[in-house]
């Protein structure tokens, strides 16, 4: 299959660099920005993915050239023609304190994505404004929120457990200004 | 005395710095230590790839924090809070215990 790099989408790109990975052996799931892209349909637009994996950076290295793209720093790939920059976050996946909780399988023409469920993605965007009271974090865990079905109870747990249970209602407040 | 289990002394002495200040710049820990500054900035790049410390620019100063994301930072501090308690007051005197209060631009020092 012949791939637009300059015209790539983030959930097709995605999924080749997960498939390219789990071909090879190495598992791999998508964190962070790109999934509230994914699950907004782009209402929010990362050029970034971040990938949680346990192999060898080295190894992924390796499987990534494969595909063109070369290693920019410690764990950041590029490739020049393509608008997105992948990072190998250290592991271990987790929001806060907490592992993550599962995991979603998205099938694409591509290949499929593992990536963090949209309830783990509305913790993951709240830890940041939680801990750095980051307004576009905010804004991006509302997003995900509209877009997905998410276990609000599960959030409410964690974030009393992360100690901001006062901007978790702020977070309510807001969501329900909107809908 | 974390040196043993972090495999660099440099690494603990950043460890004490943002336990104790909350955050630090190379710069100013390099001073601080009297040690090149780029033994700073290879522990904090280090430590901030593996997820522990996270930095952001103040002008044209990075400032490094712990990462409060960070899963095991709970634990990661409780290790550095115990061992900073077994740090001879000379050495706390000497270095962890500079002013950290505001003081009005222009006043001397």
């Amino acid at each position: 299959m012949k791939i637009d790099w300059q015209k790539i989408e983030i959930k097709e790109m995605a999924a080749l660099i997960s498939e390219k990975l789990r071909g090879e052996g190495v598992d791999s799931i998508l964190v962070g920005g790109a999934c509230v892209s994914i699950y907004t349909k782009n209402k929010y637009q990362s050029f970034d993915l971040d990938f949680v994996t346990h192999a060898a950076i080295k190894e992924v290295t390796i499987l990534l050239a494969e595909l063109g793209f070369q290693r920019e720093s410690s764990r950041h790939f590029i490739r020049r023609d393509c608008p997105f920059f992948i990072e190998f976050v250290a592991p271990p996946a987790a929001v806060g304190n907490e592992p993550l909780k599962g995991e979603k399988k998205l099938k694409t023409k591509f290949g499929t994505i593992v990536l963090m469920t949209p309830t783990d993605s509305v913790k993951d965007r709240l830890a940041a404004y939680y801990h750095w009271n980051d307004q576009q974090a905010l804004e991006q865990a509302i997003m995900v929120a509209e877009s997905q079905k998410i276990n609000f109870h599960e959030v409410k747990r964690w974030s009393e457990k992360e100690g901001h249970i006062g901007k978790y209602q702020q977070f309510i407040k807001r969501l329900h200004n909107k809908t | 005395m974390l040196e043993g289990i972090f495999g660099n002394i440099i690494v603990e002495k950043i460890l004490f710095t943002l336990y104790v200040y909350g955050e630090g710049y190379p710069l100013g820990m390099a001073k601080t230590f009297e040690e090149p500054v780029n033994r700073f900035q290879q522990q904090l790049k280090r430590l901030e790839n593996a997820g522990i410390i996270v930095s952001r620019l103040i002008g044209r100063v990075r400032v490094y924090t712990f990462n409060p994301r960070y899963p095991f930072l709970e634990e990661l501090k409780a290790l550095t809070a115990k061992a900073f308690e077994f740090l001879p007051e000379k050495e706390k005197d000497a270095y962890y215990k500079k002013r950290t209060r505001p003081r009005r631009a222009g006043k001397p020092l």
